[in-house]
């Protein structure tokens, strides 16, 4: 008798535990707790309030997205209309459902070549969402051991150096990607991420008229614009996001889900 | 009301772009009635009628691009509490709109389309368009949940951001749609000289 209610305590104990898990962090994901940080955008100085939200821990994976296409043909190569990707849409994809001749290498390396529309369309798929830029950027401060590491001058000048190595014939797998304080692998030194506003930052030189913002935009008094011009790291983000186009796709940019709490 | 609102985001989100069952043909059903309007039979790859998000009008009306398809649309972004660039930028439209006296009302539209939709319900585009004296045979306003809308910005390369309090700093484009709903020419900045666009406009008139 006594082991049965043993038994039962210890089964529901684990039921719950287990849907308590489920609820609290989805598989992959991490919690970034909320706070205040000041962007790197227009001239106002006034620090943006990020709540705590659920992030993806790796930027989707060629096999991930294999089998989002597999599920959801719209997404694939042949059949993905120009207005939502660009010709060179998984590029190195030798067919619909296979990755190409470097499967083996590239598996667990982030799917690059992907459009917005269609990094949204993975993540809505999934329940999720893409990260705002305040969101990305926020999680991005962060160095191994800090939140926010924006003034070790250490952890800024590796960034730098990362990003100005050039990009690997392979992607390498995102596991092995420098991962920060949250647990977030590769938000610095794999690739570049679609957000989901990134079209949203206002540098302009001249923002009254916000004319012909393509070729405006960072040329000039573009950088006048910006916070903090010795993150420059985080300023390349922002000068590399106002260029893009929606269903641009590009060699070395993915993308990660995330979720509202 | 508030709280509803990410209620109806979730569910735009989940009715729109992830459904495993294929919308796109009732959809396709949908754009082939249209394009017989318009002449065509298909929408090209580059149609911004391909968007397959839901919007209301100022009727309060549930509708879906594509149903602009068949006329030549000036498309344009706004907010009704917006106090210094939009007024404008209505201004602007109606400037074109005066030119083209000669054509009929079916042959062109214009779709002015919210950046708050918080704030901007079918009720105050309606009051909007009243208030502006715009003709409703020519006017279409929009709204939809934000994740549309930012869809929509994207493909009109509007830049737009939401300060909070009321102020949305944004761009300021005219968009020329064809029948088809293919961008084929963008006015941006407010007061421009309009003739470019008229002409615009005139070649693609002349040319249905």
């Amino acid at each position: 008798m006594m082991l049965h209610r043993l038994l039962l305590f210890v089964l529901l104990v684990g039921v719950c535990g287990n849907v308590q898990a489920q609820k609290s962090l989805p598989k992959n994901m991490v919690n970034v707790k909320g706070g205040t940080f000041v962007p790197l955008y227009g001239n106002d100085s006034i620090p943006v309030k990020v709540k705590t939200f659920l992030m993806d821990v790796y930027p989707v994976t060629n096999t991930e997205y294999l089998a989002f296409v597999n599920k959801y043909p719209k997404w694939r190569k042949s059949a993905v209309k120009k207005i939502f990707a660009d010709e060179s849409y998984l590029k190195n994809w030798t067919a619909d459902l296979n990755i190409g001749p470097n499967a083996a290498k590239i598996q667990n390396s982030p799917v690059v070549n992907v459009s917005w529309f269609s990094a949204k369309a993975y993540c809505e798929c999934q329940g999720k969402r893409l990260a705002t830029v305040e969101e990305w950027e926020y999680a991005a401060l962060a160095s191994e051991t800090k939140a926010n590491a924006a003034n070790d001058d250490k952890f800024y000048q590796r960034s730098i150096e990362w990003y100005s190595k050039p990009n690997p014939t392979y992607l390498p797998p995102v596991k092995e990607s420098f991962r920060n304080y949250y647990g977030l692998h590769g938000m610095i030194g794999l690739v570049w991420e679609w957000t989901q506003n990134f079209n949203s930052a206002m540098v302009v030189g001249e923002s009254r008229a916000d004319v012909t913002m393509d070729r405006q935009l960072f040329c000039g008094s573009g950088s006048d614009g910006a916070k903090d011009v010795k993150n420059y790291v985080a300023f390349m983000r922002y000068a590399f996001r106002s260029s893009l186009k929606a269903n641009y796709t590009v060699a070395n940019l993915g993308f990660r889900c995330a979720k509202s709490i | 009301m508030k709280y509803l609102l990410p209620l109806s985001i979730l569910l735009g989100l989940t009715l729109s772009s992830c459904s495993e069952t294929n919308t796109t043909d009732a959809l396709a059903a949908h754009q082939s009635a249209q394009a017989t309007i318009a002449g065509n039979t298909e929408l090209s790859e580059m149609s911004l009628y391909n968007l397959e998000s839901e919007w209301q009008n100022e009727d309060d009306e549930t509708v879906k691009l594509v149903q602009l398809n068949g006329k030549v649309q000036l498309v344009a972004m706004m907010y009704t509490n917006c106090t210094y660039a939009c007024p404008r930028i209505v201004a602007d439209l109606k400037r074109i709109e005066a030119k083209l006296d000669n054509y009929k009302k079916e042959d062109v539209g214009i779709v002015l389309v919210t950046m708050d939709p918080e704030n901007d319900t079918p009720e105050k585009l309606q009051q909007f368009a009243t208030d502006n004296n715009l003709d409703p045979d020519r006017w279409t306003l929009l709204t939809s949940d934000e994740m549309n809308i930012q869809e929509l910005a994207v493909l009109l390369n509007m830049k737009y951001k939401n300060g909070g309090k009321g102020e949305i700093a944004h761009s300021n484009i005219i968009t020329v749609l064809n029948a088809g709903g293919e961008i084929i020419h963008q006015q941006e900045g407010l007061g421009k000289d309009p003739d470019e666009t008229v002409k615009t406009i005139d070649g693609l008139l002349r040319s249905i």
